[in-house]
Protein backbone atom coordinates (compact mmCIF):
# COMPACT_ATOMS: atom_id res chain seq x y z
CA UNK A 1 0.00 0.00 0.00
CA UNK A 2 3.10 2.11 1.04
CA UNK A 3 4.37 1.45 -2.24
CA UNK A 4 1.39 2.13 -4.43
CA UNK A 5 1.34 5.34 -2.57
CA UNK A 6 4.84 6.41 -3.46
CA UNK A 7 4.40 5.73 -7.14
CA UNK A 8 1.20 7.51 -7.33
CA UNK A 9 3.21 10.49 -5.57
CA UNK A 10 6.25 9.99 -8.18
CA UNK A 11 3.80 10.05 -11.25
CA UNK A 12 1.44 12.85 -9.97
CA UNK A 13 5.24 14.56 -9.37
CA UNK A 14 6.09 14.15 -13.04
CA UNK A 15 3.17 15.41 -14.23
CA UNK A 16 3.54 18.38 -12.25
CA UNK A 17 6.82 18.97 -13.47
CA UNK A 18 5.66 17.53 -17.21
CA UNK A 19 2.92 20.54 -16.37
CA UNK A 20 5.51 22.71 -15.18
CA UNK A 21 7.74 22.91 -18.28
CA UNK A 22 4.54 22.82 -20.79
CA UNK A 23 3.47 26.26 -18.73
CA UNK A 24 6.43 27.70 -19.51
CA UNK A 25 7.15 26.60 -22.82
CA UNK A 26 3.44 28.21 -23.58
CA UNK A 27 4.41 30.85 -21.91
CA UNK A 28 6.29 32.77 -24.37
CA UNK A 29 6.38 32.93 -28.07
CA UNK A 30 8.99 30.95 -29.87
CA UNK A 31 11.88 32.29 -31.97
CA UNK A 32 13.76 29.86 -33.04
CA UNK A 33 13.83 29.67 -36.66
CA UNK A 34 15.32 31.24 -40.01
CA UNK A 35 14.70 34.59 -40.72
CA UNK A 36 15.01 37.26 -43.35
CA UNK A 37 13.86 40.90 -44.55
CA UNK A 38 10.47 41.40 -44.63
CA UNK A 39 8.22 42.02 -47.76
CA UNK A 40 10.51 39.98 -50.39
CA UNK A 41 10.32 36.41 -51.49
CA UNK A 42 12.82 34.23 -50.33
CA UNK A 43 16.15 35.60 -49.13
CA UNK A 44 15.70 39.13 -48.98
CA UNK A 45 17.87 41.89 -49.98
CA UNK A 46 19.78 43.77 -47.99
CA UNK A 47 18.40 46.86 -45.50
CA UNK A 48 20.45 49.64 -44.18
CA UNK A 49 19.43 51.33 -40.67
CA UNK A 50 18.28 54.74 -42.42
CA UNK A 51 16.85 57.09 -38.74
CA UNK A 52 15.65 60.51 -40.25
CA UNK A 53 17.59 62.55 -37.75
CA UNK A 54 20.52 61.47 -35.71
CA UNK A 55 20.52 63.91 -32.15
CA UNK A 56 24.26 63.43 -33.08
CA UNK A 57 26.54 65.96 -30.24
CA UNK A 58 29.04 68.01 -32.16
CA UNK A 59 31.89 65.81 -31.52
CA UNK A 60 30.51 63.28 -32.28
CA UNK A 61 29.06 64.59 -35.88
CA UNK A 62 32.77 66.04 -36.21
CA UNK A 63 34.08 62.19 -35.86
CA UNK A 64 31.66 60.60 -37.99
CA UNK A 65 32.57 63.03 -40.72
CA UNK A 66 36.48 62.62 -40.47
CA UNK A 67 35.98 59.04 -40.92
CA UNK A 68 33.35 59.14 -44.12
CA UNK A 69 35.99 61.68 -45.50
CA UNK A 70 38.53 58.99 -45.07
CA UNK A 71 36.75 56.12 -46.14
CA UNK A 72 34.82 58.02 -49.37
CA UNK A 73 37.34 57.21 -52.17
CA UNK A 74 37.70 53.66 -51.37
CA UNK A 75 34.56 53.00 -50.05
CA UNK A 76 36.09 50.73 -47.51
CA UNK A 77 34.14 49.37 -44.40
CA UNK A 78 35.03 47.29 -41.54
CA UNK A 79 32.78 43.84 -43.25
CA UNK A 80 34.79 44.57 -46.63
CA UNK A 81 37.53 43.53 -44.50
CA UNK A 82 35.86 40.54 -42.35
CA UNK A 83 35.23 42.64 -39.38
CA UNK A 84 32.09 41.68 -37.86
CA UNK A 85 29.08 44.26 -37.75
CA UNK A 86 28.71 44.40 -34.12
CA UNK A 87 25.52 45.79 -32.62
CA UNK A 88 23.15 47.53 -33.35
CA UNK A 89 24.55 47.20 -37.21
CA UNK A 90 24.09 43.59 -36.35
CA UNK A 91 21.09 43.60 -35.45
CA UNK A 92 19.58 45.92 -38.52
CA UNK A 93 21.48 44.32 -41.38
CA UNK A 94 20.44 40.94 -40.76
CA UNK A 95 18.01 39.48 -43.38
CA UNK A 96 20.25 40.76 -46.44
CA UNK A 97 21.99 37.25 -45.02
CA UNK A 98 19.74 35.55 -42.59
CA UNK A 99 19.99 35.05 -39.33
CA UNK A 100 18.80 32.17 -36.98
CA UNK A 101 17.70 31.97 -33.41
CA UNK A 102 17.82 29.60 -31.29
CA UNK A 103 15.76 29.54 -28.28
CA UNK A 104 15.96 28.11 -24.51
CA UNK A 105 14.74 29.06 -21.64
CA UNK A 106 18.28 30.05 -20.16
CA UNK A 107 19.61 31.16 -23.41
CA UNK A 108 18.93 32.60 -26.81
CA UNK A 109 21.78 32.26 -29.56
CA UNK A 110 21.34 34.30 -32.42
CA UNK A 111 23.64 33.63 -35.52
CA UNK A 112 23.93 36.26 -37.83
CA UNK A 113 24.83 34.64 -41.63
CA UNK A 114 27.24 37.33 -42.48
CA UNK A 115 30.41 36.95 -40.97
CA UNK A 116 29.03 34.33 -38.73
CA UNK A 117 28.29 36.68 -36.26
CA UNK A 118 27.18 35.45 -33.09
CA UNK A 119 24.83 36.88 -30.00
CA UNK A 120 24.12 35.16 -26.66
CA UNK A 121 20.94 36.58 -24.88
CA UNK A 122 21.66 35.10 -20.91
CA UNK A 123 18.26 35.12 -18.80
CA UNK A 124 18.77 35.19 -14.90
CA UNK A 125 21.26 33.34 -13.12
CA UNK A 126 22.68 32.15 -16.70
CA UNK A 127 23.67 35.85 -16.35
CA UNK A 128 28.08 37.36 -16.24
CA UNK A 129 28.14 39.69 -13.34
CA UNK A 130 28.93 42.97 -14.52
CA UNK A 131 32.86 42.81 -13.56
CA UNK A 132 33.10 39.59 -15.99
CA UNK A 133 31.21 40.93 -18.86
CA UNK A 134 34.15 41.33 -22.09
CA UNK A 135 33.64 44.47 -23.78
CA UNK A 136 32.96 43.92 -27.62
CA UNK A 137 31.34 45.04 -31.11
CA UNK A 138 27.92 43.17 -30.08
CA UNK A 139 28.55 44.01 -26.53
CA UNK A 140 27.28 41.55 -23.45
CA UNK A 141 22.75 41.01 -23.96
CA UNK A 142 20.69 39.97 -21.17
CA UNK A 143 16.83 39.00 -21.84
CA UNK A 144 13.41 38.87 -20.10
CA UNK A 145 10.34 38.67 -20.84
CA UNK A 146 7.65 40.91 -20.59
CA UNK A 147 4.78 38.59 -21.30
CA UNK A 148 5.00 38.04 -25.08
CA UNK A 149 7.86 40.42 -25.74
CA UNK A 150 11.56 39.51 -25.36
CA UNK A 151 13.36 42.28 -23.90
CA UNK A 152 17.32 42.35 -24.74
CA UNK A 153 19.83 45.09 -22.95
CA UNK A 154 22.86 45.36 -24.46
CA UNK A 155 25.67 46.58 -22.42
CA UNK A 156 29.87 46.40 -23.03
CA UNK A 157 29.65 47.35 -26.22
CA UNK A 158 33.37 49.37 -27.68
CA UNK A 159 33.69 52.50 -29.60
CA UNK A 160 32.25 52.04 -32.98
CA UNK A 161 32.08 54.81 -36.07
CA UNK A 162 31.34 53.13 -39.80
CA UNK A 163 28.96 54.39 -42.52
CA UNK A 164 25.50 52.83 -41.21
CA UNK A 165 24.45 55.31 -39.39
CA UNK A 166 24.80 53.98 -36.10
CA UNK A 167 28.10 55.11 -35.06
CA UNK A 168 28.24 54.86 -31.02
CA UNK A 169 30.57 54.92 -28.10
CA UNK A 170 31.91 52.65 -25.34
CA UNK A 171 29.05 54.27 -23.03
CA UNK A 172 25.98 53.07 -25.64
CA UNK A 173 23.76 50.85 -24.32
CA UNK A 174 20.72 48.97 -26.59
CA UNK A 175 17.65 47.75 -25.77
CA UNK A 176 15.54 45.50 -28.02
CA UNK A 177 12.12 44.67 -27.63
CA UNK A 178 11.19 41.26 -30.19
CA UNK A 179 7.83 40.40 -30.49
CA UNK A 180 5.49 38.69 -33.50
CA UNK A 181 3.56 40.81 -35.24
CA UNK A 182 1.24 38.85 -37.29
CA UNK A 183 1.89 37.25 -40.90
CA UNK A 184 2.86 38.54 -44.00
CA UNK A 185 0.88 38.20 -47.76
CA UNK A 186 3.00 34.89 -47.66
CA UNK A 187 1.61 33.89 -44.33
CA UNK A 188 5.09 34.04 -43.33
CA UNK A 189 5.54 34.64 -39.26
CA UNK A 190 6.68 38.27 -38.80
CA UNK A 191 8.80 39.36 -36.12
CA UNK A 192 9.25 42.90 -35.17
CA UNK A 193 12.09 44.67 -33.39
CA UNK A 194 12.02 48.06 -31.64
CA UNK A 195 15.22 49.14 -30.54
CA UNK A 196 16.05 52.29 -28.39
CA UNK A 197 19.92 53.09 -28.57
CA UNK A 198 21.15 55.42 -25.72
CA UNK A 199 24.87 56.66 -25.77
CA UNK A 200 25.47 60.29 -23.58
CA UNK A 201 28.60 60.45 -25.51
CA UNK A 202 27.54 60.45 -28.88
CA UNK A 203 23.56 61.62 -29.25
CA UNK A 204 21.46 64.18 -27.17
CA UNK A 205 18.39 61.98 -27.10
CA UNK A 206 17.68 57.99 -27.71
CA UNK A 207 17.84 57.06 -31.01
CA UNK A 208 14.78 54.93 -32.03
CA UNK A 209 14.91 52.27 -35.03
CA UNK A 210 12.76 49.23 -36.17
CA UNK A 211 13.44 46.55 -37.71
CA UNK A 212 11.10 43.55 -39.54
CA UNK A 213 11.79 39.61 -39.96
CA UNK A 214 9.95 37.08 -42.20
CA UNK A 215 10.66 33.37 -41.17
CA UNK A 216 12.16 31.93 -43.57
CA UNK A 217 10.44 28.46 -43.80
CA UNK A 218 12.91 25.31 -43.24
CA UNK A 219 15.38 27.63 -43.65
CA UNK A 220 18.96 27.27 -43.33
CA UNK A 221 21.83 29.68 -42.57
CA UNK A 222 25.09 29.26 -44.77
CA UNK A 223 28.91 28.86 -43.71
CA UNK A 224 30.12 32.13 -43.83
CA UNK A 225 34.61 32.50 -43.75
CA UNK A 226 34.90 35.54 -44.72
CA UNK A 227 39.06 36.70 -44.77
CA UNK A 228 39.77 33.71 -47.65
CA UNK A 229 39.99 36.64 -50.35
CA UNK A 230 43.03 38.20 -47.77
CA UNK A 231 44.26 34.97 -47.14
CA UNK A 232 44.61 33.91 -51.07
CA UNK A 233 46.09 37.93 -51.10
CA UNK A 234 48.88 36.40 -48.47
CA UNK A 235 49.83 33.19 -50.12
CA UNK A 236 50.20 35.32 -53.16
CA UNK A 237 52.41 37.68 -52.08
CA UNK A 238 54.71 35.33 -50.14
CA UNK A 239 54.92 32.78 -53.06
CA UNK A 240 56.30 36.20 -55.11
CA UNK A 241 58.28 36.90 -52.09
CA UNK A 242 59.92 33.76 -52.39
CA UNK A 243 60.48 33.86 -56.37
CA UNK A 244 58.16 29.93 -56.20
CA UNK A 245 54.80 29.23 -57.64
CA UNK A 246 51.28 29.25 -55.53
CA UNK A 247 51.11 26.35 -53.73
CA UNK B 1 23.32 42.36 -76.53
CA UNK B 2 24.95 44.94 -79.06
CA UNK B 3 23.96 47.58 -76.65
CA UNK B 4 26.38 46.07 -74.36
CA UNK B 5 28.78 45.99 -76.54
CA UNK B 6 28.82 49.16 -77.50
CA UNK B 7 28.68 50.37 -73.61
CA UNK B 8 31.63 47.88 -73.14
CA UNK B 9 33.49 49.81 -75.95
CA UNK B 10 32.93 53.03 -75.18
CA UNK B 11 33.75 51.87 -71.73
CA UNK B 12 37.44 50.85 -72.94
CA UNK B 13 37.72 53.70 -75.17
CA UNK B 14 37.54 55.90 -71.89
CA UNK B 15 39.84 52.97 -70.37
CA UNK B 16 42.31 54.56 -67.84
CA UNK B 17 44.41 51.62 -67.46
CA UNK B 18 45.50 50.87 -63.78
CA UNK B 19 45.52 47.89 -61.32
CA UNK B 20 42.67 48.11 -59.00
CA UNK B 21 44.43 47.40 -55.36
CA UNK B 22 40.91 47.83 -53.60
CA UNK B 23 38.78 44.72 -53.93
CA UNK B 24 36.66 45.41 -50.58
CA UNK B 25 34.08 47.50 -52.28
CA UNK B 26 31.36 47.89 -54.12
CA UNK B 27 31.78 52.05 -54.52
CA UNK B 28 34.40 51.89 -57.46
CA UNK B 29 31.63 49.87 -59.57
CA UNK B 30 28.93 51.82 -61.55
CA UNK B 31 25.90 49.28 -60.99
CA UNK B 32 23.61 51.69 -63.78
CA UNK B 33 25.30 49.88 -66.35
CA UNK B 34 26.55 46.30 -67.48
CA UNK B 35 29.10 45.24 -69.64
CA UNK B 36 29.40 41.90 -71.22
CA UNK B 37 32.52 39.91 -71.81
CA UNK B 38 32.93 36.02 -73.45
CA UNK B 39 36.18 34.57 -72.81
CA UNK B 40 37.87 31.29 -71.52
CA UNK B 41 38.04 31.37 -67.60
CA UNK B 42 41.89 31.08 -66.48
CA UNK B 43 41.22 31.42 -62.15
CA UNK B 44 38.11 31.48 -60.86
CA UNK B 45 37.27 30.92 -56.96
CA UNK B 46 34.12 31.43 -55.11
CA UNK B 47 35.60 32.76 -52.13
CA UNK B 48 34.66 35.38 -49.11
CA UNK B 49 33.81 38.13 -48.83
CA UNK B 50 33.99 38.10 -52.56
CA UNK B 51 34.07 35.92 -55.44
CA UNK B 52 37.50 35.94 -57.58
CA UNK B 53 37.21 35.09 -61.86
CA UNK B 54 40.00 36.08 -64.69
CA UNK B 55 39.39 35.65 -68.11
CA UNK B 56 41.56 35.62 -70.89
CA UNK B 57 39.57 37.31 -73.88
CA UNK B 58 40.74 37.91 -77.54
CA UNK B 59 39.77 41.12 -78.91
CA UNK B 60 41.01 44.15 -80.65
CA UNK B 61 43.65 44.49 -78.32
CA UNK B 62 44.68 41.04 -78.64
CA UNK B 63 44.35 38.37 -75.99
CA UNK B 64 44.45 39.64 -72.40
CA UNK B 65 43.33 38.83 -69.08
CA UNK B 66 40.54 41.18 -67.34
CA UNK B 67 39.85 40.50 -63.64
CA UNK B 68 36.25 40.37 -62.17
CA UNK B 69 35.01 40.14 -58.64
CA UNK B 70 31.50 39.20 -57.24
CA UNK B 71 29.27 38.02 -54.29
CA UNK B 72 29.98 35.78 -51.36
CA UNK B 73 29.95 32.56 -52.04
CA UNK B 74 26.82 32.57 -49.79
CA UNK B 75 24.66 35.36 -52.39
CA UNK B 76 26.77 33.11 -55.22
CA UNK B 77 24.62 30.12 -53.91
CA UNK B 78 21.59 31.93 -53.66
CA UNK B 79 22.07 33.21 -57.03
CA UNK B 80 22.19 29.83 -58.84
CA UNK B 81 25.86 28.90 -58.13
CA UNK B 82 27.37 25.47 -57.24
CA UNK B 83 30.56 23.50 -56.61
CA UNK B 84 32.21 22.67 -59.75
CA UNK B 85 30.11 25.17 -62.39
CA UNK B 86 33.02 27.15 -63.32
CA UNK B 87 35.82 25.07 -64.15
CA UNK B 88 39.41 26.93 -65.53
CA UNK B 89 39.54 26.41 -69.73
CA UNK B 90 35.67 27.18 -69.51
CA UNK B 91 33.80 29.59 -72.25
CA UNK B 92 31.92 31.56 -70.32
CA UNK B 93 30.34 34.75 -70.94
CA UNK B 94 29.37 37.75 -68.11
CA UNK B 95 27.20 40.52 -67.52
CA UNK B 96 29.21 42.74 -64.83
CA UNK B 97 28.83 46.00 -63.19
CA UNK B 98 31.74 48.29 -64.94
CA UNK B 99 34.47 49.83 -62.94
CA UNK B 100 33.88 53.47 -62.48
CA UNK B 101 37.70 54.00 -63.61
CA UNK B 102 37.16 52.40 -66.64
CA UNK B 103 39.48 49.33 -65.77
CA UNK B 104 38.32 46.47 -68.14
CA UNK B 105 36.30 43.54 -65.96
CA UNK B 106 34.06 44.69 -63.08
CA UNK B 107 31.51 43.03 -60.46
CA UNK B 108 29.74 39.86 -62.01
CA UNK B 109 25.99 40.46 -62.25
CA UNK B 110 25.16 37.03 -64.26
CA UNK B 111 27.34 34.89 -65.76
CA UNK B 112 26.57 31.80 -68.64
CA UNK B 113 28.02 28.75 -70.20
CA UNK B 114 27.35 27.32 -73.96
CA UNK B 115 25.89 24.60 -72.60
CA UNK B 116 23.43 26.52 -70.42
CA UNK B 117 24.73 26.51 -67.19
CA UNK B 118 23.75 29.89 -65.53
CA UNK B 119 24.10 31.74 -62.25
CA UNK B 120 23.26 35.30 -61.51
CA UNK B 121 20.16 37.43 -60.20
CA UNK B 122 16.77 36.71 -61.82
CA UNK B 123 13.32 37.03 -61.27
CA UNK B 124 12.13 40.55 -60.08
CA UNK B 125 14.77 43.16 -61.57
CA UNK B 126 13.05 44.61 -65.12
CA UNK B 127 16.08 46.78 -66.03
CA UNK B 128 20.04 46.91 -66.05
CA UNK B 129 18.86 49.45 -63.42
CA UNK B 130 17.40 47.50 -61.45
CA UNK B 131 19.33 45.09 -61.89
CA UNK B 132 22.37 46.77 -60.66
CA UNK B 133 20.64 48.08 -57.90
CA UNK B 134 19.45 44.89 -56.92
CA UNK B 135 22.82 43.48 -57.04
CA UNK B 136 24.84 46.46 -55.51
CA UNK B 137 22.13 46.31 -52.44
CA UNK B 138 23.83 42.26 -51.95
CA UNK B 139 27.20 43.52 -52.53
CA UNK B 140 26.77 46.23 -49.67
CA UNK B 141 24.97 44.64 -47.81
CA UNK B 142 27.26 44.40 -44.66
Amino acid sequence: MAQAGRVVKSVAGMVLVLAAGMCFAADHPDFTGVWTNAGAAGIGGATRAAPAALPLKPEAKARIEAYQKLMSKTGDSPGGWCLGTGMPGSMLGSGGYPMEIIQRPEQITVIYEAHSETRRIYFGNRNAPQADRVPGRNGYSSGRWEGDTLVVETDNLVDQIDQRNTSHSDQATIVERYSLDGKDEQGRRVLKAEMTMTDPVFYTAPVKMTKRWAEVPNGRVLPYECPEEMWRDRIEKLAKEAGVPVP
Amino acid sequence: MKSLRSIAIAAFSLCLIGTVAAHHSAVQFDFAKQVQYTGVVKEFAAINPHMRMTLELKDAKGTHEVKFEGHSTNNMYRAGYRKGMVQAGDTITVNAAPYRDGTEGGYVIAASKPDGTHFGVKGRAQTVQQTGEEVRKQAEGR
